[in-house]
């Protein structure tokens, strides 16, 4: 309980110092710091950070919930509608990036992985 | 009687300068920002009231007028080309005073507030147009002048001649960043005509394409060169309203690029043949909107090496995406001495399939000066 606690507090310190002004980026839309929910988490926890980067072919990066990083395996992004499928550490998040337009877009979707789902909504920083 | 004759000669020269540079730096017909992105030009509107305010403010004059709509009396703004393209044409901020009584028509805002864009300003009394600008292109030589070179090496002189009338360049005869030998029809602040045309401009990956046309269809309304006043990086300096000097300080081995846009920003060009600073991959260092350039002499061409952009910009009119991974070879030719040839070459594995390349003249304006513009950003 108590290690939990202040994982979750560690967490939420993280994503306030991460907080504020969205930088502008006009390049690849996936590009970034995003941090937001992935509801009913019992695993790791709602708070969730994800750090990606385009390299020109594929979209590399990781999942930070707090603890136990994980690299993302893959991600497949559909420009036709903004779709995006992103795989890491036995989880799966199928999302769409909202507000394109804007700096602090968000990715919407749901998460899932054996040991459950719910909803899944991120934004970048 | 000599100084006053010397006086006179003074003012008239002076006259003469302001009036050469007021009309040669600013092109009429351009607006400043793309202005469908904001107005409808599937709505338009004619109305006729009471001036209550000139507010004579960059990037747009707006003036507000007062209008008979039933048993009310709301007020509307009427948006206006940049003061300088105004005062290029003429115009001050005394060209119309609260209390006027006048017609306008034009296009309403898009969002349905009482806006319109002025596409036309007339006296109600008179009929006289207020406030109506047109092309004040500097006329075209009628022989072409040879190049001025420097006496101690050849090379051409890439601004004013030492000693020489100022000025700078101006007048892109391309606006848009398209590649060579594509044919496709956009206005002048890179909208495309035909959406389904999208593919041809440039050689996108299916990421980037999906983004310009996302940025099409919303009339480049997100344009942070107008949202924010973010500058006008690569290319795109070169394809502004308000030029650009090219100043050869060559006692320090470097050329400044001085913009009349983009908040007088400048950057450097290096000559001294230093390594590039900036990183193939993008400086995550520090980024810049104009990159970090290095030049060296082909012939009589100027060859430009550019790395280490950030992302926070559209670096074209339209807005093509880009990505930290551009690099940009340009190349700077005096073909006259009245014309300026740019080339550029955009490598961007991050966007592009391929390198593709876009080239454009541009006119010497003798005697002008870079505005003071500054920018005051659009999103509060």
């Amino acid at each position: 309980m108590y290690q939990r606690l202040i994982r979750s507090l560690a967490v939420i310190v993280g994503l306030g110092m991460l907080s504020g002004i969205a930088v502008a980026q006009e390049g690849h839309p996936l590009k970034g710091s995003w941090i937001g929910e992935w509801s009913g988490n019992t695993t790791h926890g709602e708070f969730v950070l994800l750090v990606m980067d385009w390299d020109g072919e594929k979209v590399t990066g990781m999942i930070n919930p707090g603890t136990d990083n994980m690299d993302i395996e893959s991600v497949d992004l559909d420009p036709s509608d903004w779709s995006v499928e992103i795989k890491a550490g036995g989880y799966t998040i199928d999302a769409e990036i909202q507000s394109l337009e804007l700096p602090s877009r968000s990715l919407v979707g749901t998460w899932r992985s054996s040991n459950g789902r719910g909803d899944f909504e991120i934004v970048r920083q | 009687m000599k100084d006053k004759t010397t006086l006179n000669a003074f003012r008239q020269t002076w006259k003469l300068a302001v009036a050469t540079l007021l009309l040669g730096c600013f092109h009429g017909a351009a607006a400043h920002h793309p202005i469908q992105g904001k107005f409808d030009p599937e709505q338009s509107a004619t109305m006729a009231g009471v001036v209550t305010k000139v507010d004579w403010r960059s990037p747009h004059v707006h003036v507000f007028m007062n209008v008979n709509e039933g048993n009310n009396v709301v007020n509307w703004a009427v948006e206006l080309e940049n003061p300088y393209i105004l005062i290029a044409n003429g115009w001050d901020d005394n060209s119309l005073q609260p209390g006027d009584m006048i017609r306008v028509s034009g296009m309403k805002a898009r969002n349905g507030s009482r806006q319109v864009w002025g596409d036309e300003v007339v006296m109600a009394e008179t009929g006289r147009s207020v406030y109506a600008v047109s092309d004040t292109s500097p006329p075209k030589p009628l022989a072409k002048r040879p190049v001025p070179r420097w006496p101690d090496n050849n090379r051409p002189v890439l601004g004013a001649s030492p000693g020489g009338v100022g000025g700078l360049w101006s007048y892109p005869t391309e606006k848009v960043l398209v590649e060579d030998g594509v044919d496709v029809t956009m206005d002048e602040y890179g909208q495309l005509e035909n959406i389904a045309d999208a593919g041809k401009v440039a050689p996108m990956q299916d990421w980037a394409l999906a983004r310009y046309v996302h940025r099409q269809e919303r009339n480049l309304m997100d344009d942070p060169m107008y949202l924010d006043c973010k500058p006008p990086g690569g290319p795109r300096q070169y394809q502004s309203d308000l030029g650009f000097q090219l100043i050869e300080d060559r006692k320090n081995d470097r050329i400044f690029v001085l913009l009349g846009s983009g908040n007088r920003n400048y950057r450097i060009i290096h000559m001294d043949g230093r390594n590039q600073v900036g990183l193939v991959t993008g400086d995550d260092d520090n980024p810049l909107f104009y990159g970090r350039s290095t030049g060296s002499w082909a012939g009589d061409t100027l060859v430009v090496e550019t790395t280490g952009f950030n992302e926070g910009f559209w670096f074209t009119n339209g807005g093509l995406p880009h990505t930290d991974m551009l690099t940009m070879e340009e190349r700077f030719t005096r073909s006259d001495f009245d014309t300026l040839h740019y080339e550029v070459t955009i490598n961007d594995p991050g966007a592009y399939t391929r390198p593709w390349t876009a080239s454009w003249d541009l006119s010497w304006v003798g005697g002008a000066g870079l505005p003071f513009s500054l920018c005051q950003h659009n999103r509060q």
